[in-house]
């Protein structure tokens, strides 16, 4: 026990003292929840931009161009009357333009007080109707006009749809990304963490170094363990009050958390280990660990969602132990799914008793 | 330090240890190591110091031969000794990021020692490395970062110290002080096996030197022993003598050579050694210098080996 303790306090104070240790685990997830929470976060610069020629000079136009902009869907820019709208589109690469015609609110004004007039006032939408912008903007005219139509008639919709949402509150992407980066620093700080430990004490003679005392290899193993929970443990609360505080993301840290904390750092410390045991110099240690951790991290859904993948390579993700973690975590800190969140812990687990197992078993600080 | 149960503290018995295809790393030696002696193994580099070394501390197995350190049969049960013998590894390099005390303190509790701050200071001080407490170690210098070694290697106290060319890759000075260290380190009555290329360290340090080449030990002994068996005799150096003098010593009827434009003269023992001296003294002859030529474990190792070695390396 003493020498357990002795060798967490010694290992601690070595990685807390290294500077590449510290920015990796601590730093550097919080850097990635603030650069990914920053490009996907929904405030700002969000609403599409819809360029509108208003070529009507009545207070009509007006009020739809302010509905327009009262939806926070698309924001209208004005194209000058005097261009020629299509060739506007064309030399200003637009995807989507509306068209106000001249008279507009005239026209409305006649048709309101002559009943014999049969035919609607047209407005023209100009663009590309692949794009995803084309649609939303379409969609957002709709609304506008349907909206103007009621009012101008009197008349109000007798069906509407309320949208109801079903998970706690509305998630956004960073909402998604902080349990997968969490699961990514589990990864980092024990594979890679460990796969270089393991080559710098094997290379640097440190492994016979501690052979020659009376700390037994099982309490090494503990011991690192114990430290890379802690440091996963400091990373995950910066990780979150960074995403409190930039972005008002809404998670939920449960026991389960920290169970998947420790399993995954159980997990991925064996898989360290593992490759540990095989490679011999540092260099061919990190080229290894980067080779099996970088693929790992782009297909198990630490970044984008495993849905998002043609299917080939989301049955790659089934057989990623990282894709268990982050979904696990996913369901435990995002969706409160603790039926799922355990399905994935069970996983987890059985493979992280594997690793730690062979890897133990084929280290070995003695020479041949 | 506890009274030992036994006055022999290593025992090897033709100890041998091969590796594929057919590389004799050690070559079936023997040799024991008497408490409170420093013994030392003197040998080139690949010679099979190192391997030796690392099979008695437990951390390579041998393929044949029996080893005793301490009392205990080391293949069966080290851990029996562990706490007892102190080790310092060939290239020693301490943690990087741990400060000497730090250090010192960590290791001794993976021995299950506690330490005081007094105990930790002292065996700093007794190390030399009073005034480089606050730095981590990667800063200390070649001779300092071998100094902490030696600092780990005594935590427990050990009756036994195992090291692995302490003062390789070391400078003149840093050398004399590990020395000094280890002198000290004997005189509270440690037995030491020391591995080392230097000849002058061994002579300097061992009562006994064992002499290691291509796994094998060729040549065992006190150096004064061994440069008495191998060596040539104590000679008189007349330089600068020349022919002349040599023609002139020669012709009063003493044994003599020129090397280099110097007379020896060999003396079997100290009273002829008195006589010649006297004699050559009232001779005329011209020369810049006389005085008394002892050969040394490098001549010895010249004459047994066939080569000098440098810096561990063989020369032609």
């Amino acid at each position: 026990m003493n020498r357990l303790i002795a060798e967490v306090i010694s290992s601690g104070k070595m990685t807390f003292r290294s500077k590449i240790a510290v920015f990796f685990t601590l730093i550097f997830p919080v850097l990635l929840i603030l650069l990914f929470g920053a490009i996907f976060s929904g405030q700002g610069s969000s609403a599409i931009t819809l360029q509108v020629q208003n070529l009507d000079e009545g207070p009509l136009s007006e009020d739809l161009i302010n509905i327009l902009n009262a939806t926070k869907i698309v924001k209208v820019e004005y194209i000058p009357s005097s261009e020629n709208i299509t060739e506007y589109i064309q030399n200003h690469s637009l995807y989507v333009a509306l068209k106000i015609p001249e008279g507009f609110t005239n026209d409305v004004q006649q048709l309101l007080n002559d009943p014999n007039i049969t035919f609607p006032i047209g407005l023209t939408i100009y663009g590309d109707p692949s794009n995803q912008g084309f649609m939303t903007s379409q969609a957002a005219v709709n609304n506008a006009i349907t909206y103007l139509n009621y009012n101008l008639s009197g008349a109000f919709p007798l069906i509407s749809v309320i949208t109801s949402t079903v998970t706690l509150e509305e998630l956004e992407f960073i909402d998604f990304f902080l349990p997968g980066i969490i699961g990514f620093t589990i990864m980092t700080s024990g594979l890679f963490g460990m796969t270089s430990q393991c080559a710098e004490y094997r290379s640097r003679g440190f492994f016979k170094l501690l052979a020659t005392t009376t700390l037994t290899k099982w309490e090494w193993l503990i011991s690192m363990f114990i430290i890379n929970t802690l440091i996963v443990t400091v990373s995950l609360l910066l990780m979150v009050i960074a995403g409190i505080l930039a972005f008002n993301i809404t998670v939920t840290l449960t026991l389960l958390t920290f169970v998947f904390v420790m399993i995954g750092v159980l997990l991925f410390t064996g898989m360290g280990m593992l490759i540990g045991t095989v490679i011999k110099d540092p260099e061919s240690g990190t080229a290894l660990a980067n080779a099996i951790g970088f693929p790992m991290m782009f297909l198990s859904g630490v970044f984008f969602p495993i849905e998002s993948f043609p299917s080939y390579l989301q049955t790659v993700a089934d057989f990623l132990p990282l894709t268990y973690l982050a979904n696990g975590l996913r369901d435990t800190m995002i969706f409160g799914n603790t039926t799922g969140a355990l399905s994935n812990l069970f996983i987890l687990s059985v493979l992280a008793v594997i690793f730690v197992i062979l890897g133990s078993k084929l280290m070995s600080w003695k020479e041949k | 330090m506890c009274a030992m149960s036994t006055d022999v503290a290593v025992e090897v018995e033709n100890l041998a240890k091969h590796y594929p295809p057919d590389i004799k790393a050690v070559d079936d030696i023997s040799f024991e190591i008497k408490s409170g002696q420093i013994f030392s193994l003197l040998g080139p580099n690949g010679a099979g110091k190192t391997t030796t070394v690392e099979i008695l501390e437990g951390l390579r197995n041998p393929t044949s031969g029996k080893v005793k350190v301490l009392g205990v049969d080391i293949t069966k049960n080290y851990a029996k000794i562990r706490k007892r013998v102190g080790i310092l590894p060939q290239n020693f390099e301490p943690f990087d990021l741990l400060k000497p005390p730090e250090a010192v303190i960590y290791w001794a509790r993976l021995f299950g020692m506690t330490f005081t701050r007094k105990d930790i200071d002292k065996i700093i001080e007794d190390v030399g490395l009073s005034d480089r407490k606050s730095i981590v170690s990667k800063k200390l210098s070649g001779g300092e970062k071998r100094k902490l070694g030696i600092a780990l290697s005594l935590v427990n106290e050990p009756e036994l110290l195992f090291l692995d060319e302490p003062t390789t890759g070391l400078d003149p000075k840093a050398r004399r002080d590990v020395w000094r260290l280890l002198e000290e380190i004997e005189s509270k009555g440690t037995t030491i096996l020391l591995t080392t290329h230097y000849l002058e360290e061994a002579e300097k340090l061992a009562s006994v030197v064992a002499i290691m080449h291509k796994g094998k030990i060729i040549a065992e002994g006190s150096p004064e022993d061994l440069i008495a068996k191998y060596g040539r005799k104590t000679s008189i150096v007349l330089s600068g003598a020349g022919k002349a003098g040599l023609e002139e010593i020669k012709r009063r009827g003493i044994p003599a050579s020129e090397m280099n434009g110097d007379v020896l003269v060999p003396c079997a023992d100290r009273s002829e050694m008195r006589t010649y001296f006297a004699k050559l003294s009232a001779l005329d002859i011209t020369m810049k210098d006389m005085y008394t030529r002892r050969d040394t474990l490098e001549d010895v190792f010249l004459s047994l080996i066939g080569q000098k070695m440098e810096d561990g390396e063989l020369q032609e």
